[in-house]
């Protein structure tokens, strides 16, 4: 999709407006690019995930975002404001970048407070954040005895302090354990029930599709696309899990599916393949093998997944950036 | 919005562990001068003689002596103040709520200023308490301290004390902007103030006159064999102009990727 046709549909949408908007927006560092012509178009109201691998650029996009990092090229806006003066939207976002960053020797509450005292809010906005981030009751202790999840917490209560228009979340469920990924998941899905927009970025873009209804995607600095989560499930080639009853019969199968124009691949250490069939059923797959005299074992359905999407749409099959195309540590 | 700034750093800097360390290291390190140059001062000889001690500015001697520790203690915990930030990554999240950098780079000056000042006020009333007990076990008359002149050169030594930790604490936090590494930034800063100044001018002494260490200790002496107090004076207000200026220039020109 592109940024046009992303305003089309977001301008026709009840939301409205877009809350982040960028044209050609580029960051080089010296001779590396490692974000490139970015055009974003993410609609007010959503939760969108920011997916790509690890060097994708995510991580400089976001801080190109927040005005921590000054773009080569291009232009955008956040809630109206431009990214050239970040002063006349940052008081309307709030944002976790990479691992939280706090004061080791303060406790929790103080952490809040420093910040809240920089940005001229009111004090009285520490405790209600740092209660709906479940960390009121150890609030008084020293962010240096926080585990890894009351860390993230804290962050997301940070970001929380501004009531803020716009959340942008880098990484959140990063070193989580998996009851913290849930958790941090159902405070997410919390703030959009608020109206925030959430853009919240990750290379697991299984994680991301459990929360996002909207998904924009790089890989190597470049958008590779964006658009509403449900389009792009409902936009994928069905794929099947095919297996004959008899091993022997394998060749024989994978013969009459390709014959039929599907796009046939073995799966390794089985004797099943993977099937693409582009406008057949499950029952065209079933009738093509009996007419070959072939009893299937197994016909299934794979699930449509963004990561099937993403990698459909790169053309790889591996999340890795490609060699000569790594980002080192600035994601 | 500096104001603001300002505050949110206090928040920081008022911490007990720094806020007590830095205060009693302080204090300690004064009362230290003092009671040294008392117990070393002989009738003829000595750090100081006797005579000189119960001289009107006999009070103050010992803090004035301790100028240069306190000064290099000032510009470490400035410049460490600074660098943290870097090192722990909490700049980005001051960025976000106070995304105006001069503004923010000037409250955190002057936060840090105002901190180590009191801490070098504080220090020295410690001392000054000490030099007068130190005074009575010696048998130093005090009676020419607390006249007029005694006290007008207290009040003297206190203010060029705390321009010079002013001094001090802006070179600490210029360097900390640049290296933005607080281990580094210290070690780079004590390297210098002790040793590399003293070699070069011990090598070349007429550049002694030009060092930015040698000029601010003058300030906080008022005045020194071979750097005058207003030679220092003007040069130190040099050395800090620039020191912010550059300061503020890289801090509004870099990108925050820590």
């Amino acid at each position: 999709m592109t940024m046009q046709q992303a305003m089309d549909r977001t301008d026709e949408s009840p939301r409205g407006q877009l809350a982040v908007s960028t044209t050609g927006l580029t960051k080089r560092f010296a001779d590396r690019t490692v974000v490139d012509g970015l055009a974003l178009a993410i609609p007010s109201g959503s939760v969108c995930g920011f997916v790509g691998p690890n060097g994708a650029g995510k991580t400089t996009t976001i801080r190109m975002l927040l005005g921590l990092v000054r773009p080569t090229s291009g232009s955008g806006t956040i809630l109206g404001g431009s990214i050239s003066e970040p002063a006349s939207y940052l008081d309307k976002v709030g944002a976790l970048i990479e691992s939280p960053a706090f004061y080791p020797q303060l406790s929790g509450r103080d952490n809040l407070k420093a910040l809240a005292r920089l940005g001229q809010l009111p004090l009285a906005a520490v405790d209600p954040v740092l209660e709906r981030s479940g960390l009121l009751a150890r609030a008084g202790d020293k962010y240096r005895s926080y585990s890894l999840g009351m860390k993230q917490r804290l962050g997301i209560a940070a970001a929380m302090l501004a009531s803020p228009r716009l959340l942008i979340l880098d990484e959140p469920t990063n070193g989580l354990d998996p009851g913290g990924i849930v958790e941090m998941r159902g405070l997410i899905r919390s703030f959009a029930g608020d109206g925030i927009t959430v853009l919240v970025s990750s290379h697991l873009i299984s994680e991301i599709e459990q929360i996002c209804d909207y998904v924009v995607m790089i890989r190597a600095g470049r958008l590779v696309h964006q658009g509403s989560v449900g389009e792009l499930r409902a936009a994928q080639q069905p794929q099947f899990i095919v297996a004959a009853e008899r091993d022997a019969d394998l060749p024989l199968l994978t013969g009459l599916l390709q014959e039929a124009g599907c796009a046939v691949t073995p799966r390794p250490a089985e004797t099943a393949v993977l099937v693409e069939a582009p406008g057949l059923g499950a029952a065209d797959l079933n009738r093509l093998a009996a007419s070959g005299g072939i009893t299937l074992r197994q016909l299934t359905e794979s699930t449509r997944s963004l990561e099937r999407a993403f990698f459909a749409l790169t053309g790889t099959a591996s999340a890795d950036v490609p060699a000569g195309q790594e980002m080192g540590a600035i994601r | 919005m500096t104001w603001a700034a300002f505050t949110s750093e206090w928040t920081k800097l008022r911490r007990p562990t720094l806020l007590l360390s830095t205060f009693l290291g302080l204090a300690f390190a004064a009362s230290l001068f003092v009671v040294l140059m008392f117990s070393q001062a002989t009738a003829h000889g000595g750090i100081v003689t006797l005579h000189q001690l119960a001289q009107p500015n006999g009070l103050v001697i010992g803090v004035a002596r301790a100028s240069m520790l306190l000064g290099v203690v000032a510009f470490g915990i400035a410049a460490s103040q600074v660098a943290s930030e870097y090192s722990l990554g909490t700049l980005r999240q001051l960025l976000v709520r106070q995304p105006r950098r001069a503004v923010l780079l000037a409250g955190k000056m002057l936060g840090t200023i105002t901190f180590l000042v009191l801490a070098l006020c504080f220090a020295a009333v410690i001392a000054l308490i000490v030099a007068v007990v130190a005074a009575h076990s010696r048998g130093v008359p005090t009676s020419a301290w607390f006249t007029g002149t005694g006290l007008g050169d207290m009040f003297r030594e206190l203010g060029d004390l705390a321009l010079a930790t002013i001094g001090y604490s802006i070179l600490g936090m210029a360097l900390g902007q640049f290296v933005r590494s607080a281990v580094f930034a210290v070690i780079v800063g004590f390297a210098w103030l002790i040793a590399v100044e003293n070699i070069i001018t011990r090598i070349v002494p007429s550049t002694e006159q030009w060092l930015p260490g040698a000029s601010i200790t003058a300030v906080a002496s008022g005045g020194v064999e071979g750097v005058g107090y207003a030679h220092g004076m003007i040069l130190g207000a040099v050395y800090v102009t620039v020191a912010i200026a550059a300061a503020m220039t890289v801090f509004l020109r870099s990108d925050v990727t820590a």
